[in-house]
C-alpha cells in the first residue's frame, strides 16, 4: 500500500505523521512538517512505536474459550452468533442494564459512536463508559460546571506563539506530552515565564522560572492562595467578572481564608512564592494553565479542576490567543470518545441522557426508544458484577486488568461474569479471561478520525492491509446489531458513520467532512457548516458555554483531613476536598503513579518496539536519598512497596526528584503492576474517578532473588497462556488461509 | 577542526528520543544496537552527553589495536577491530565511551537472524523467557558499512566492544539525534559555526570592553 498520512496512536497531542511502508509493513515514521500541532517533530513513541502493528502475536482470528479453559479459534459467524445469543438471553432475563460496554479512547470517533449507539439503541442501556473515567473525568465535570464545556479551551500552537506565562499544574508534560513540552520550550525561548507546581522535580521543573513544590493532593489550597493574593492586590479583572460571571462573592469569601502564610504552613511552599505565582499569572498578557493527572486523579479532582477554572476566569485569562485552560488529554482519541457519547450520562455532543428534549432528538435520529437512567460508570462496574447486577461485559480494546485501580478486586469480579467479550489487537491480560476474544483492526490498518486534546478532528488513514481476519469495532457492532434485529446500522465504511454523526449533531461536526479533512490540517470543533472555520478558541469575549452564557465561579475548600463544619456551612454548595488515604504509622510512605516517555500505559504496544523496550526496559520506582539511607538501599537495588490493596516489586532509582517519604512508580510493566497498589474505593463524588495518585504505602528493601521470585509470580498471574493462545490463533489462521498472512 | 554534537540543557526535556533514534539508526546499519549518547539527569538539569571528538583524543592514544582513529574531523571507532579492553572508556574525560556487550536479543544472531525476540529484563541479568517475536528489519546491503567485518556480525553480542558517537558518518543528513530531537536541543558543532561564534564574540568584546579591559 502507498505511504499514508495519519495521526500518532499514543497521547492526546495528536501529532500528524507519515507512515513509510515496504510491502505490507511499516518501516519508518516521518513527522509532518505541515502540522500546526507538531510542526515537523515527534517524540520517541511517535518515531519508534510502530513495531506492534507487524507483531506475530497480533490476534488475527476470533477465538472462544473451550470447556478446559483454553482458547480455540472460531469463525466470525460462530463467535458473533454466540455473543448475540447470550446478549439477547441476558437482556431478556435480567434487563438491558445487566450488560455493560467499555468503549475505548484508543479507537476512532466512528467506532465510539457506533459502540455507544449499540448500547443505547440496540441494547437499551446507558451502561457505556471508557477510560476517561480514570483520567480526565474531573475535567468534564469541573469545566462543564464552571465554563460550560469540558475541553481544552485553546490550541497547542498558541503556547509557543502567544502565552507570556505558562502555569503547569500537575502535568509531567515532558514525559507524557513531549511535543506540548516542545511548545513550552519555544515559548521560553521567546521570553515567556514558566511556573510549575508539582510534588516531584520532574523535567519541566528544571525549566521553571518558579517551582511550587506542592505536596501531593494539595492543589486547592495552592490555587486558593494564588487567588487570595490576586483579589487582595486587586489584580482580578472586575469588569470581566461583573459582565461575564456569577458567584464571585462566594469565591472571594472562600479564598479569603487561604492567605499565603496559612497555605505555606499547610504545604511548605514559601509564602513569597505563592505571592509571586499569583502576580505573574494575573499580570501576564496571556497566561495558560496546563494540567493533567496530577490534578484529576484525586477524590477532589473536580474541585482541583474547578479551582483552575476559577483562577483563569477571575483574571480574564481565557478566551484569547494563548490565554486559557488546557487539560492535556492522555490518549489519542479520549476527547473524541467522550464527545461522541461513550459515557454513561451523555449522548454524542455532550447532551444529557436525563434531558427529555435531547433524548427525543436521539430517539428520532436512531429510531429507537432510549433509557433516561444514567448508566454505570466504569469504576462502579466491579461492585455491580459482584452484586449480581451486571452479567455481561463487552470490552473494546481496554485492558482493565492492568489499568483499573486495585486490579485483584477487578479480577475477582470478572470471574463471575456470564459473558466477557474482549476485542483487542493482542491477547491482553483482560482478553485472557474472556469467553470470546475478537481480533481488532488496530492503528496502522484502521480508518476514521481522532479528536486530539485541542478538539482538532484529524483523519486516521491505513498504511497496511488489515491483518488476518481483523475487523474494526464499527463492523463488529453493526454485525451484532443485525443479529439482534436492529436495522439502523447499515454502515459500509467509517465515512458512512461519520456522515451520520454530522447529521445527528451538526452543531458540533456538521462542517467537518472527510473531503475537508483531506485538504486541511484538521478542524477544531465546534464547526457547524462547511464554510465555518472551526473553533480553535472557546469562550471568546467572555461568552461561556454554560446555559446562562456566564462562567459559574464556585468556592472550593480543602483540608487534608476534613474541612471544618463551620467553614463549610458558610457557603450554599461548596466543593470540598480532602485526602482519602493519608500516611500513618503502618503505612508511612505515599505512593504515586505516572508514566515515562518511552512507554504507553500497559505496554501492549510500546513494549513490542525493541527500541522503546531498550530505552525503558523495567520499572524504576523513584525514592528519596534520605529514605534510601534509612532502608540501607543503594541506587538500582530492589524494593517492595505494599499498600492496603497489594504489593509489588521494583528496582529503585534513588533520586532527589521525589521528596522524602514519597515513592513514584509507573504502571507500564506487568512485572511491576503498580495498580495493584492503588485505591479503587474512594471516588470523587462528582465524576467517580478513584484516587490513583495517593496510596499510603510501606517500603522495604529486598534481595535480587526475592525480586526475581516476584517477577515469576507476576508472570504466572498475568502472562501464562498468553503466548500459547496467540500461537494457537496464529496457527489456526495459517491453516485456514495458507501462508498468505 | 573536530566536529561534535552537543546539547543545550536549556532546551532538553529528557524525553530520550535522541537515544531511541541513535539505537535505531545504528541497528539498521548493522552496528551495535546501543545508544551512543546518554540522557543524564541531575537534580536541576538534564541533557544527553556524548563524544566531543577531541582533536587530541586520549582514547585514540591508548587504543592498543588502533581501532580508534581520527578520520574526517572526528574520532571513529571500528567495532570489528575493537578487542574490548576498555582502556578508552577509562581515559575519556567525558564518560562518552561505553563498553557494551551486545547480547543477542534472541535465539538467532542479531545480524543474520530473521526473527528478533525480546523478553523482559530479569533481575541479576539472567536470560528471560521470551514473550514476543518480531520480524527483524535488516539494513539494505548497501547501507551496511564496510567497516563492519563479518566476524563481528557473527560474534555480536558475545563480547564487549567500545561504543561511542560516530556522528552517523555514513548518513548524508547527519547525526540522527539532531534530526529527531523535538526541542532542537542538539546541534552539530563544526569549524564554520565555531568561527562564526568566535567572530561574534570578538565584536561583542570590542563593544563591551573597547579599551581591551
Amino acid at each position: 500500500m502507498p505511504d499514508a498520512k495519519t495521526v500518532c496512536p499514543y497521547c492526546g497531542t495528536g501529532c500528524s505523521m507519515r507512515l513509510i511502508t515496504k510491502g505490507n509493513q511499516i518501516v519508518e515514521v516521518e513527522a509532518d512538517r505541515e502540522s500546526p500541532v507538531n510542526e515537523g517533530n515527534l517524540c520517541l513513541k511517535g518515531y519508534f512505536g510502530f513495531h506492534h502493528v507487524a507483531s506475530p502475536a497480533r490476534l488475527t482470528t476470533p477465538m472462544m474459550r473451550r470447556e478446559d479453559g483454553r482458547f480455540a479459534p472460531a469463525g466470525w459467524d460462530a463467535a458473533l452468533d454466540v455473543v448475540a445469543r447470550k446478549l439477547a438471553d441476558i437482556k431478556r432475563e435480567s434487563g438491558p442494564d445487566a450488560i455493560v460496554i467499555f468503549s475505548t479512547a484508543r479507537s476512532t470517533n466512528e467506532e465510539n459512536y457506533v459502540t455507544q449507539k449499540f448500547a443505547r439503541a440496540v441494547l437499551g442501556t446507558n451502561n457505556v463508559d471508557h477510560c476517561a473515567r480514570l483520567c480526565h473525568a474531573p475535567t468534564t465535570s469541573g469545566l462543564e460546571m464552571t465554563l460550560g464545556a469540558g475541553a481544552m479551551t485553546n490550541t497547542i500552537g498558541e503556547l509557543s506563539r502567544h502565552s507570556d506565562v505558562i502555569f503547569i499544574c500537575g502535568s509531567n508534560t515532558a514525559e507524557c506530552h513531549p511535543i506540548v513540552a516542545s511548545h513550552v520550550i519555544k515559548a521560553k525561548a521567546r521570553g515567556a515565564k514558566l511556573i510549575v507546581a508539582d510534588p516531584r522535580k520532574n523535567e519541566m521543573v528544571k525549566h521553571a522560572d518558579l517551582w511550587l513544590g506542592v505536596p501531593i493532593g494539595h492543589d486547592i489550597p495552592l490555587l486558593n492562595a494564588m487567588m487570595h493574593v490576586i483579589i487582595k492586590e486587586g489584580l482580578h479583572k472586575a469588569d470581566f467578572i461583573r459582565e461575564h460571571t456569577d458567584g464571585f462573592d462566594d469565591l472571594a469569601r472562600a479564598v479569603a481564608n487561604y492567605p499565603p502564610e496559612r497555605v505555606s504552613q499547610m504545604t511548605g511552599i514559601p509564602a513569597e512564592d505563592l505571592v509571586k505565582a499569583g502576580r505573574w499569572y494575573a499580570n501576564a498578557g496571556a497566561a495558560s494553565t496546563l494540567y493533567a493527572m496530577g490534578v484529576t486523579q484525586f477524590t477532589c479532582g473536580t474541585g482541583n479542576v474547578v479551582s483552575i477554572a476559577n483562577l483563569a476566569v477571575i483574571t480574564g485569562q481565557i478566551g484569547r490567543p494563548g490565554a486559557g485552560v488546557c487539560p492535556l488529554r492522555g490518549q489519542n482519541n479520549i476527547q473524541g470518545a467522550g464527545d461522541l457519547g461513550a459515557v454513561p450520562n451523555e449522548f454524542p455532543g455532550c447532551y444529557k441522557v436525563t434531558d427529555d428534549a435531547a433524548r427525543a432528538r436521539f430517539e428520532k435520529a436512531w429510531n429507537s426508544p432510549l433509557s433516561s437512567k444514567i448508566g454505570l460508570r466504569l469504576t462502579e462496574v466491579p461492585a455491580a458484577i459482584l452484586d449480581g447486577k451486571v452479567r455481561a461485559v463487552i470490552c473494546d480494546g481496554e485492558n482493565p486488568m492492568l489499568t483499573d485501580p486495585s486490579t485483584r478486586h477487578f479480577a475477582r469480579a470478572v470471574e463471575k461474569l456470564d459473558l466477557l467479550m474482549v476485542t483487542d489487537i493482542f491477547l491482553s491480560e483482560t482478553a485472557r479471561r474472556a469467553h470470546v476474544v475478537l481480533p481488532a483492526c488496530g492503528w496502522g490498518g484502521r480508518k476514521g478520525t481522532f479528536i486530539n486534546t485541542e478538539r482538532r478532528v484529524q483523519r486516521v488513514r491505513a498504511a497496511v492491509r488489515a491483518r488476518g481476519e481483523t475487523k474494526a469495532a464499527w463492523w463488529i457492532f453493526r454485525s451484532l446489531s443485525e443479529r439482534l434485529g436492529f436495522d439502523g446500522m447499515r454502515y459500509r465504511s467509517p465515512e458512512d458513520v461519520w456522515n451520520e454523526v454530522r447529521t445527528v449533531v451538526p452543531e458540533q461536526w456538521g462542517g467537518v467532512s472527510y473531503a475537508r479533512l483531506d485538504k486541511e490540517p484538521g478542524v477544531c470543533h465546534p464547526c457547524p457548516t462547511e464554510d465555518h472555520p472551526g473553533t480553535p478558541i472557546l469562550h471568546v469575549g467572555g461568552r461561556f458555554a454554560t446555559p446562562s452564557g456566564r462562567a459559574q465561579l464556585k468556592p472550593v475548600l480543602f483540608d487534608p483531613v476534613e474541612v471544618p463544619e463551620s467553614e463549610r456551612k458558610a457557603f450554599a454548595s461548596p466543593i470540598v476536598g480532602h485526602i482519602a488515604e493519608r500516611p500513618d504509622a503502618d503505612y508511612p510512605f505515599i505512593f504515586t503513579t505516572g508514566r515515562v516517555a518511552a512507554h504507553y500505559h500497559t505496554g501492549n504496544m510500546t513494549r513490542r518496539s525493541p527500541v522503546l523496550e531498550q530505552i525503558a526496559p523495567e520499572a524504576l520506582f523513584e525514592l528519596n536519598p534520605e529514605d534510601a539511607r534509612d532502608l540501607g538501599l543503594r541506587d538500582g537495588e530492589y524494593i517492595r512497596v505494599t499498600t492496603r490493596r497489594g504489593s509489588v516489586v521494583s528496582k529503585a532509582w534513588v533520586t532527589g526528584r521525589v521528596s522524602p517519604k514519597l515513592v513514584f512508580g509507573t504502571f507500564h510493566y506487568w512485572e511491576t503492576p503498580a495498580n495493584e497498589l492503588t485505591n479503587s474505593e474512594n471516588l470523587d463524588p462528582y465524576c467517580f474517578i478513584p484516587e490513583f495518585k495517593i496510596s499510603a504505602a510501606r517500603v522495604v528493601k529486598i534481595t535480587p532473588a526475592e525480586a526475581q521470585a516476584s517477577v515469576e509470580a507476576q508472570r504466572r498471574y498475568f502472562r501464562q497462556d498468553v503466548e500459547a493462545a496467540a500461537i494457537i490463533a496464529e496457527n489456526a489462521y495459517l491453516q485456514s488461509h495458507g501462508d498468505a498472512a | 577542526m573536530n566536529r561534535f554534537v552537543i546539547a543545550d540543557w536549556e532546551k532538553c526535556i529528557g524525553c530520550n528520543t535522541c537515544m531511541a533514534g541513535c539505537v535505531d539508526v545504528h541497528e539498521r546499519a548493522g552496528l551495535a544496537a546501543y545508544p551512543r549518547l546518554h540522557v543524564t539527569r541531575l537534580e536541576n538539569a538534564t541533557m544527553p552527553l556524548q563524544c566531543r571528538n577531541c582533536d587530541d583524543a586520549p582514547c585514540e592514544k591508548v587504543c592498543p589495536v588502533r581501532a580508534i582513529t581520527f578520520e574526517d574531523r572526528s574520532v571513529q571507532l571500528n567495532e570489528s577491530v575493537c578487542i574490548g579492553c576498555k582502556l578508552c572508556a577509562l581515559v575519556c574525560p567525558f564518560g562518552a565511551i561505553t563498553p557494551h556487550g551486545t547480547k543477542p536479543r534472541g535465539e538467532e544472531s542479531l545480524a543474520y537472524g530473521h526473527v528478533l525476540r525480546v523478553g523482559p529484563p530479569m533481575p541479576q541479568g539472567e536470560e528471560s523467557p521470551l514473550y514476543g517475536t518480531y520480524p527483524l528489519m535488516l539494513p539494505e546491503p548497501d547501507l551496511r558499512p564496510d567497516a563492519v567485518h563479518p566476524l563481528l556480525q557473527w560474534l555480536i553480542g558475545e563480547r564487549t566492544v567500545a561504543v561511542k558517537c560516530d556522528l552517523c558518518h555514513w548518513r548524508p543528513q547527519g547525526p540522527e539525534c539532531v534530526r529527531v530531537c523535538p526541542t532542537d536541543a542538539l546541534r552539530l558543532v563544526d569549524e564554520d559555526n565555531v568561527t562564526e561564534l568566535i567572530e561574534k564574540r570578538r565584536v561583542q568584546t570590542f563593544h563591551d570592553h573597547p579599551a581591551g579591559g
